[in-house]
């Protein structure tokens, strides 16, 4: 059989042997060699580009890669052994510019060699994980030129000698600079970190060690920190022109611990310029300087706020201590509030309002403000004279700022209660008295304590103007009821009717008003009565005024304004012309102290003395007669009497209101350990301090061991139990 | 012994367990009644009954003795004859622990229930068993616990009646009696410290805190916590001790 046999063909390639000139390579290597030898002399300009790709491209193509890359290593280096030898050569400063210049017609010879071999680079370079030859170019550069003995620290001197001469204050070729500080960063990070900034930045460290040394001793604070100021900007200046922005942090941080951080403690506490002596002089330029400047350095800013926080307390506790100042109140709450504006005022405009300083300002105030027991009375001191005087034709807003101010401290106060207690007193008088210059200013104080404190701070204040609006109410019913034939004789009397437990007026026993009186006295009540059921109605005649019209001899008349009680003693004298002391006492029912004091008024006060009295002198005694002065004359036809004052609060009367004030926190401190205890029905003691401590901050400390008195006495009247496992565990008793 | 059927023998036991008497009792009012278990418990019902109003009357003539002519109590004179009759002085804390027992009311005083069913449940039915029972009475305050309740309850028995809490001076004198029992190292300092404080009474809750503080008091006084809700007149105490310098200061 005749099988075809299967038969494979097979095309076989068209076959041409080229003939491969033995010195093919060779040749063609010298072409490529003379070319790089003439780049580097600058002939390049007689040479195709053309020719000379075409030939490395046919090495290359012919496996003559390994001869091309390694002739081309060693033409490179013989070049760069020359170059470094004409830049050693160069003298002085010329090193630099030399360097700079042969680092640039390198740069440009490789560009041009790179070209020409760009075959090569693509194929046989990244076949064989060789380095291309832009890299290769600056590799044998960094290892021949930058890293040769004579040049790495001949060049590292000469740049750092630069900056030191820019730094001292001489202009120097920042292009230049510029350029090596490039070509270092150019051959590689570590090139520029190893050979140029370490370095660098050690020789700074020492430099401004030894600058700032020599500075602290002989600047002041203030100089010294414009200098460190103005250096730190140089330094970045020096990055910006001629540095890699890498180095900018290094080389400030370099700045800031040399000239701050090592001097922080020093600078501060620098006799007659550091920082208290700013804080005092208000040199806000100074201060915020040093804020921007230590914020910088790791504690900077606690050490300023420490020393500031120190130097407050230190001076305000001088303040609120110095017996001189307790004096005059209304100057003591004034130079806590200067105080207080002095250093908002260097917070904001030199420490950028930061939040920890105005925290510190806070503390430090309350700190030393409850320092001084009287502090609370002193502040309401301070509001009744602005509320009396201070504020009258004062605008609108001007009164809210310094109502304001006073609610700043207020709030540093931590006996709010003792506050409330005198700032009570104070509004009674001022309002009974109309001596408030704004009702308005009133009421927005009043506003702002209750924001602070909320409604059961104030509902008694608020409840003393109820009443003084009512009362004006009542008293145009009364005076409308009254008829025209009722109003035209004896006298008038306006009441100002006072709800007990608003006013802090202790109640006092009546006198004995003057029989002219009554009837009008009587029909208010019955008036009064009428309108409200089941009131009771008690005179204070400790308070009030009144207006007489007397007629001394020689026909003289007056108008005397003068208080209740004093208005009593006098029209006893329209039936006696002469009354004993014991008389006075007896027919007026005063109590014995009031009544000196009103007498004295009457008979010691020149020119308002309307009686004369026997023995003439300062004091009343028992046994003394008095008269109508019939001598008296006055160039005014009204004449107030005013009364001798009482004897400033005195030791005992000081410590009953102490006492007063302690009594009314017990009944506070007990609701709160009731409240709290019905709602976790078993706490423990801590707890319970603390959790009473909280409830009742925003009106006063309560003193733990007071607490502690408290829970024994509420566990003695059965609302709590001491659990009996646990005596530290108190229970509530439902 | 009579040999018993299992019914019998349960019988036995539930009559002495209804009677509270021993074997021996129980068996011999089981045999005398032929063994009836009714009888039997009839029979010791009675006579213990009948044996414990003779006791009665003997407390009760006992009472008769000591009690005031026109009160039907036993008070201050009556309690000086009893203590003469005992061989005890009248200020003896052994008082304190027998009127524990009789629950008295009132210090000075024992009301006719509380002399007679105190004295019964103490098992004694005249003076000699009584004056016999003094020494072991004593050694009942060395036990911690009846110490602390005869302590708590010393306060009632001390404090006057209708008073929520105990004078100065009456807590001072139980506080001699009752810490001095307890070898209390600073009872003095503690009744000296109370006088010059001129604290007015001392509550049922201090009363209390102060038996703990002297249990845990005197070795540990330098540790002592100040937040640790000792009452106050303890805090005050310590104090007043550190400043004496009788405990170091911490």
């Amino acid at each position: 059989m005749n099988t075809p046999k299967k038969r494979n063909f097979k095309i076989e390639a068209f076959k041409h042997r080229v003939e491969v000139d033995p010195k093919y390579a060779e040749k063609t290597w010298k072409v490529l060699e003379h070319a790089i030898h003439e780049i580097y002399n600058h002939n390049a300009s007689g040479l195709s580009f053309e020719e000379l790709y075409r030939n490395a491209y046919n090495m290359v193509l012919h496996k003559f890669g390994d001869k091309l890359y390694s002739g081309l290593i060693a033409t490179m280096t013989l070049h760069l052994k020359e170059i470094s030898k004409s830049i050693e050569a160069a003298q002085g400063g010329l090193f630099l510019e030399e360097l700079n210049r042969k680092w640039g017609e390198h740069n440009k010879a490789l560009q041009m060699i790179r070209d020409i071999l760009m075959y090569m680079d693509r194929t046989y370079v990244s076949n064989n994980n060789k380095t291309p030859v832009h890299e290769l170019g600056l590799s044998l550069w960094r290892e021949h030129i930058i890293h040769s003995e004579n040049i790495r620290s001949r060049l590292l001197n000469m740049l750092l000698e630069q900056i030191y001469r820019e730094r001292t204050g001489e202009v120097i070729d920042r292009g230049l600079m510029r350029n090596i500080t490039k070509m270092l960063s150019d051959l590689g990070p570590s090139v520029y970190q190893e050979d140029f900034e370490k370095p660098f930045l050690e020789v700074s460290a020492s430099f401004y060690s030894g600058e700032s040394q020599q500075f602290i001793e002989c600047c002041s604070c203030g100089e010294y920190l414009k200098k460190a100021e103005r250096w730190l900007n140089e330094e970045m200046e020096r990055v910006t022109h001629y540095l890699d922005p890498k180095s900018e942090p290094k080389i400030t941080s370099v700045v800031e611990r040399e000239m701050i951080a090592n001097h922080m403690q020093r600078l501060v506490h620098m006799e007659n310029s550091g920082l208290v002596d700013m804080l005092v002089n208000d040199r806000y330029e100074d201060l915020g300087r040093m804020y921007s400047l230590f914020r910088r350095v790791p504690d900077g800013l606690s050490t300023i706020r420490d020393v500031m926080t120190s130097h407050l307390r230190e001076k305000g506790k001088q303040l609120v201590t110095d017996p001189e100042r307790l004096r005059d109140p209304v100057d003591f709450v004034q130079h806590l509030l200067d105080e207080k504006d002095k250093y908002d005022k260097i917070i904001g405009s030199s420490f950028n309002n930061d939040k920890t300083f105005l925290n510190a300002l806070t503390s430090s105030f309350e700190y030393f403000i409850n320092l001084n027991g009287r502090a609370p009375e002193f502040i309401s001191l301070y509001v009744d004279d602005k509320f009396r005087r201070g504020l009258r034709g004062v605008s609108e807003e001007d009164v809210e700022a310094v109502l304001d101010k006073v609610m700043t401290l207020f709030r540093y106060l931590q006996e709010k209660d003792v506050f409330e207690k005198y700032y009570k007193q104070h509004l009674a008088k001022r309002l009974l008295y109309g001596k408030t210059v704004s009702d308005d200013a009133e009421r927005s104080l009043i506003v702002k304590l209750k924001t602070e404190c909320g409604y059961q701070f104030t509902s008694k204040l608020e409840g003393m103007f109820t009443d003084l609006k009512t009362s004006q109410d009542t008293m145009q019913g009364f005076s409308a009821g009254q008829g025209p034939e009722a109003a035209g004789e004896g006298p008038a009397i306006v009441v100002q009717v006072l709800t007990t437990g608003s006013w802090p007026m202790q109640p006092s026993a009546a006198c004995n008003l003057p029989a002219e009186l009554l009837p009008v006295c009587e029909r208010f009540r019955a008036y009064y009565l009428g309108t409200h059921t089941g009131r009771r109605l008690s005179w204070q005649t400790n308070m009030g005024t009144a207006d007489l019209r007397v007629a001394f001899a020689r026909n003289q008349r007056h108008e005397l304004n003068v208080s209740t009680h004093q208005m009593c003693i006098l029209m006893l004298f329209n039936s006696a012309d002469r009354l004993g002391y014991r008389e006075i006492e007896q027919a007026t029912e005063i109590p014995a102290a009031d009544l000196r004091r009103c007498l004295q008024s009457l008979a010691c006060v020149k020119g308002k003395n309307v009686l004369r009295k026997e023995p003439m002198s300062k004091d009343v005694g028992d046994d003394d007669a008095f008269f109508v002065n019939d001598a008296f004359a006055s160039k005014y036809y009204k004449v107030k009497i005013g009364t001798v004052a009482a004897q400033k609060d005195s030791e005992p009367e000081k410590q009953e209101t102490r006492q007063r004030v302690e009594e009314d926190r017990k009944p506070q401190i007990e609701a709160a350990i009731v409240r709290i205890m019905k709602s976790r029905r078993v706490l423990d003691h801590n707890n319970v301090v603390a959790e009473v401590t909280r409830q009742l901050q925003s009106r006063f400390l309560p003193n733990p061991v007071v607490i502690k008195k408290r829970i024994e006495s509420l566990i003695e009247r059965e609302f709590l139990e001491r659990d009996k496992a646990d005596r530290k565990l108190y229970r509530y008793l439902a | 012994m009579t040999r018993l059927t299992k019914k019998r023998r349960g019988e036995v036991s539930k009559s002495m367990r209804l009677t509270g008497s021993n074997d021996d009792v129980g068996f011999r009012a089981l045999i005398e009644h032929e063994l009836h278990l009714n009888a039997a418990l009839d029979h010791f019902c009675i006579r213990d009954q009948i044996r414990a109003l003779a006791r009665r009357r003997k407390l009760e003539q006992l009472f008769q003795r000591f009690k005031e002519p026109h009160v039907d109590m036993i008070l201050a004179n009556g309690i000086e004859c009893l203590c003469r009759e005992l061989q005890v002085d009248p200020q003896d804390i052994v008082m304190l622990v027998l009127s524990s027992h009789m629950r008295a009311a009132t210090m000075c005083e024992f009301s006719r229930q509380e002399f007679i069913d105190g004295l019964e449940a103490l098992g004694v039915d005249s003076l000699e068993t009584l004056r016999e029972k003094i020494p072991s009475l004593r050694a009942e305050l060395k036990d911690e616990q009846i110490f602390s309740v005869i302590y708590n309850f010393a306060f009632d028995w001390a404090k006057e009646e209708g008073q929520r809490s105990m004078t100065l001076d009456t807590a001072i004198g139980m506080w001699q009696l009752l810490l001095t029992e307890k070898c209390w190292p600073l009872v003095d300092h503690w009744c000296l410290f109370l006088q010059a404080r001129q604290e007015k009474a001392i509550s049922r809750d201090t009363w209390t805190m102060v038996l703990e503080f002297v249990k845990m008091a005197d070795p540990v006084a330098p540790h002592y916590d100040a937040d640790g809700a000792w009452p106050s007149l303890i805090d005050g105490f310590v104090g007043y001790l550190r400043e004496g310098g009788i405990f170091p200061s911490s």
